[in-house]
């Protein structure tokens, strides 16, 4: 909200300079966004907490201003312009004000002012409105408009010889009624949009803009000028619905007290008085009874306790009392509190010790730390997460982090998903929460083979979503993307390592065995893709993308390949309990097996019948190297083996190691037509 | 065999050798895998069982010996092995290392401030992103209809009513007390969804992190000392601090917190907007209503909460001027931190 420092001096005597008021505005809650010298004045913009409404109003920022100033306040309300005698009797106007519901205008005062002149505002006026950004029209509207800075009641002018009756109705709308605002738009409204109307049609949206067709023009002689409350759940959904936004909606949105509207209305109608526009000779009134105001009791030693400082009896009175609160004993270090109508914010004491707390300055509060009792700190997933993290880094991965949120269009062709759509999306790319992060991964991927890297390895942590039957699902997901070529410089020379569904295989064995997970299994499925098993419950799965995918991702002439696992699984198995076995204390014998076998044979079978046939010595099997080439016949490859054999009990003799081997190497040669190299 | 007499012989042979290369010679005669002394140790198993303690002592003793004097030959020669292999090394080269990934910057500050509240005492909490419309804001003291809900505008579900996307971390408040009773210190961090239009500044989808003391006796001046350590460690200690009125639903007072500016050191830049100032966080003590939605006696217990954008602070302490730059995943960008 805009103001002035001259306007504001009209309501407060005040004398610091501008910059030491707006520091002091901002350490009271009033932000100074701010602050311009201009034509010997200067104009504050402060930006307004929603529960403040007063504050919309250069006298509500006066009473603020002097309560942390402790300077004096110069604010007159009026009951009416000037006592009953300036209403002239003749000639005799009749007007009615009947209101639908009263739950949706609370009050509404009407004054009719006849002899209007329009022409245009005094200097003084028009120069301040400009200065706060309003334009200056005509005399009328430029009281109406400075009165509801002034005061923050927005009111609206009729012209009173356009409305086709003397009584004026606040209703909701009909269905299909049209009305054309003063911004020359017709708007067709719905049944629930509060409006004023006359007998036969809306001539305005009421609380949020005027009616084009009744609107103050040059020749207006008789104005009706309304000054009211509407509820304010009922302007905000009109609002809402009809998309528009004005000062008036946004004041009325955040609520108007009945002081506030009724004095506006006089000060309004004495000002139009005092410039010659016109001469008022009704005043009406309709509606409810204003509410009686609240009192609350507020207690010294709580207000001490939550703040972490005592402050005085009569320091907590005199703040009180500047904001215009009224402060009565109660009983021994109790206050009674009676609330003025304009703040309906303060509701309980802590209201209350908010408004002590920001006069006497959150900087005068002193700093202190609480007593913590400890609590036991248990391994949380959210460390077992953070784990998980560290193991993929230190395999060469790095994270990434991707929207939640995407178009359905990222998920063609990549399987059958119950989706959660976004009701009020923004756009295409939020209509539904993804049911898997590989978009993420392969939108990422996409953007850094953009960026020529050559070997890209990324994974993402996040939760995914699928819709249930009475609720969403919402579970954790670990994916891992890598595409291109790593390039080593070893003591050798540099090594390129193609990347591929093995380096996959290879960071999750890792994973799971660094989190003590140690029964998994790869299984290549009929479409070729990787079954990966856990404690033998399928928990992910493992590929190379396929074109169409990689097409939709605009990914050209690379390979990717990427994995995604329901985590939340991995998580509860996640074992970091080790146990110390003993050091072998005899020598163990090692054995390699180099065969040659048709390349369908695969390691997993060849493994499983070294280990069915080697004998209870051996501790362990493995690949420790493969060949394909020149040597190797074509459809066949070279694999070799390590197999070591040991004994818990004695030192094993060359015997009893060979005659177990080369039973294992007859099986092999009988089995799999295995050749010896 | 004598092995006095092998001893001996051995003993001179040595002596006379006058080249490093003979000397690896030696080493393969006597020491080699089918040298002299592996034959010598290959014959014990067919003495009589008697001898072959003795003889097998003595053997070992030999080789003992045998070794050292290889080795005192080697001093004499400057180890010409090991010499060659340094002259050989440019250093220049690059290491022969792994190369590790990088945890993204979001992250490690994530990581960094939960362990700041973690050395305090507080503990880390998580709640789902889909929340309930009553965690979201009623139980909060947001009511409906309120234009305080602006600010927390909101994306809703479609097939789900009054259920919706978490738009502040606050939530977990509500879940986290209603689940347990006081002392209670937490921290929440997580993903947030807000339907903003993209910029420089703004994204519908961002991180936050909460925070929660509760107990008998907390009160505004805690939450001053407890965010002023959380400041400094993340900040450093010589930056200043101050405690702004606001308004937030769920804490009554309520506080906006600034913190002087890491550029300029407060003389003002474009960075803080030319005010010295660089605002961080939200915070208050939670709101009588609120401790009563979850059951709590507010007439014994209070508490503070706090919540702040992890990206705003993620991208003051690292200097990053777009926020967009997080969730576009360049690796260029990734792996600056």
């Amino acid at each position: 909200m805009k103001f002035t420092y001259n306007w504001l001096k009209d309501f407060v005597d005040i004398r610091l300079p501008a910059e030491e008021l707006a520091d002091k505005l901002t350490m009271a809650g009033l932000e100074v966004r701010s602050l311009e010298a201009k034509d010997g004045d200067f104009v504050f913009d402060i930006e307004i907490t929603s529960n403040r409404p007063d504050w919309l109003s250069v006298v509500g920022v006066a009473r603020e201003a002097a309560a942390i100033t402790n300077s004096k306040l110069k604010i007159q309300s009026l009951k009416s312009t000037s006592g009953s005698q300036s209403l002239s009797p003749q000639p005799k106007t009749s007007f009615k004000i009947e209101i639908e519901d009263k739950k949706d205008c609370p009050l509404y005062t009407a004054k009719i002012i006849r002899d209007v002149k329009i022409r245009p505002s005094p200097e003084w006026l028009s120069k301040r409105l400009e200065m706060v950004g309003c334009r200056s029209v005509n005399n009328i509207v430029d009281i109406i408009n400075y009165i509801m800075f002034t005061y923050g009641e927005p009111m609206h002018a009729f012209d009173l010889d356009k409305l086709d009756s003397d009584k004026i109705f606040i209703r909701r709308a009909k269905k299909y009624e049209k009305i054309t605002s003063i911004d020359d738009q017709e708007r067709v409204l719905e049944q629930d949009i509060l409006v004023i109307a006359d007998k036969e049609k809306p001539v305005a949206i009421a609380g949020i803009m005027g009616g084009k067709d009744t609107e103050v023009d040059g020749s207006t002689k008789n104005v009706l000028l309304e000054a009211a409350i509407f509820n304010l759940i009922v302007i905000r959904q009109g609002k809402r619905k009809l998309g528009m936004q004005s000062e008036s909606a946004y004041r009325f949105e955040r609520g108007i007290d009945y002081e506030t509207a009724r004095n506006a209305s006089w000060q309004a109608t004495r000002l139009i008085e005092e410039l010659c526009a016109g001469k008022c000779v009704l005043a009406e009134e309709s509606g409810l009874p204003a509410p009686k105001k609240t009192k609350v009791n507020l207690s010294l030693d709580h207000t001490g306790k939550l703040l972490g400082v005592n402050i005085t009896s009569s320091r907590v009175k005199s703040i009180l009392g500047n904001l215009g609160f009224a402060v009565s004993f109660k009983s021994k270090g109790v206050f009674s509190v009676e609330t003025p109508l304009s703040r309906q914010d303060v509701k309980a004491d802590v209201d209350l010790i908010e408004e002590i707390a920001r006069v006497y300055g959150f900087e005068n509060v002193p700093v202190t730390l609480p007593a913590v009792k400890p609590q036991v700190s248990a391994y949380t997933d959210t460390d077992r997460v953070y784990l998980i993290k560290s193991i993929l880094i230190s395999l060469g991965l790095s994270e990434i982090i991707s929207y939640s949120l995407i178009s359905k269009d990222l998920l063609k062709g990549m399987g059958q998903y119950s989706l959660v759509e976004i009701r009020n999306p923004l756009s295409k790319e939020q209509e539904v929460l993804r049911p898997t992060i590989i978009p993420g991964i392969l939108k990422a991927i996409a953007v850094n083979l953009n960026q020529k890297q050559s070997f890209i390895g990324i994974f993402e942590i996040s939760k995914i979503f699928s819709a249930g039957k009475d609720n969403p699902r919402e579970d954790i997901a670990l994916a891992i993307g890598i595409s291109g070529v790593k390039s080593w410089l070893f003591s050798q020379g540099q090594i390129k390592d193609e990347q591929g569904l093995l380096h996959i295989k290879g960071i999750i064995s890792t994973l799971l065995e660094r989190l003590g997970i140690n029964d998994y299994k790869f299984v290549l499925s009929p479409d070729k893709s990787v079954d990966i098993f856990v404690n033998k419950e399928l928990t992910g799965r493992a590929s190379r993308v396929i074109k169409e995918t990689l097409d939709n991702f605009d990914i050209k002439n690379k390979e990717v390949f990427i994995a995604e696992l329901y985590l939340g699984r991995i998580i509860n198995l996640v074992n970091l309990n080790r146990k110390f076995s003993s050091l072998p204390v005899y020598p163990s014998i090692s054995r390699d097996i180099s065969v040659v076998v048709k390349k369908e044979i695969s390691v997993d079978a060849l493994l499983d019948e070294i280990k069915a046939n080697a004998g209870a010595l051996l501790r362990e099997a493995k690949v420790i190297d493969y060949y394909q080439g020149k040597q190797i016949p074509d459809g066949s490859r070279g694999l070799t083996f390590s197999c070591v054999y040991r004994s818990e009990e004695r030192t094993l003799t060359e015997e009893e190691v060979n005659s177990a081997h080369l039973l294992t190497l007859e099986v092999l040669k009988n089995k799999f037509q295995a050749q010896l190299r | 065999m004598d092995i006095e007499a092998i001893k001996k012989q051995i003993e001179s042979d040595i002596q006379n050798i006058s080249s490093s290369e003979g000397l690896e010679e030696a080493r393969f005669k006597y020491l080699g895998r089918k040298g002299v002394l592996a034959q010598l140790t290959a014959t014990i198993p067919s003495l009589p069982a008697q001898e072959r303690a003795v003889f097998g002592q003595q053997a070992n003793i030999l080789k003992d010996k045998i070794a050292n004097l290889i080795l005192e030959k080697e001093k004499l020669f400057g180890s010409p092995a090991s010499g060659a292999m340094q002259e050989s090394v440019d250093i220049g080269m690059p290491g022969v290392s792994q190369e590790v990934g990088k945890l993204h910057p979001i992250t490690r500050v994530i990581d960094e401030i939960c362990n700041i509240f973690l050395r305090m005492g507080f503990q880390v909490v998580e709640g789902p992103e889909i929340e309930t419309e009553y965690n979201n804001f009623s139980g909060l003291n947001i009511p409906l209809e309120h234009p305080s809900r602006d600010a927390f505008d909101t994306f809703y579900l479609k097939d789900y009513e009054k259920l919706l996307l978490r738009s502040h971390t606050s939530p977990v408040q509500v879940r986290a007390m209603k689940s347990r009773k006081p002392p209670l210190a937490i921290v929440v961090p997580g993903r947030v969804y807000r339907p903003d239009a993209v910029d420089a500044s703004h994204l519908f989808m961002f991180n936050q992190i909460e925070g929660l003391m509760v107990d008998e006796g907390i009160k505004f001046s805690d939450l001053k000392g407890i965010l002023e350590v959380f400041a400094r460690s993340v900040f450093g200690e010589d930056i200043k601090m101050r405690f702004r009125p606001h308004f937030f639903p769920f804490t009554e007072p309520s506080a906006e917190v600034d913190i002087s500016c890491i550029i300029c050191k407060g003389r003002g830049c474009p960075v803080c907007g030319r005010k010295g100032w660089l605002e961080i966080l939200g915070s208050g003590m939670i709101h009588p209503n609120v401790l009563r939605n979850v059951g709590y006696d507010t007439k014994k217990y209070s508490g503070f909460a706090f919540g702040m954008g992890i990206e705003r602070i993620v991208m003051l302490k690292y200097g990053i001027n777009d926020i967009r730059l997080f969730f576009e995943n360049d690796l260029r960008f990734l792996r600056q931190f």
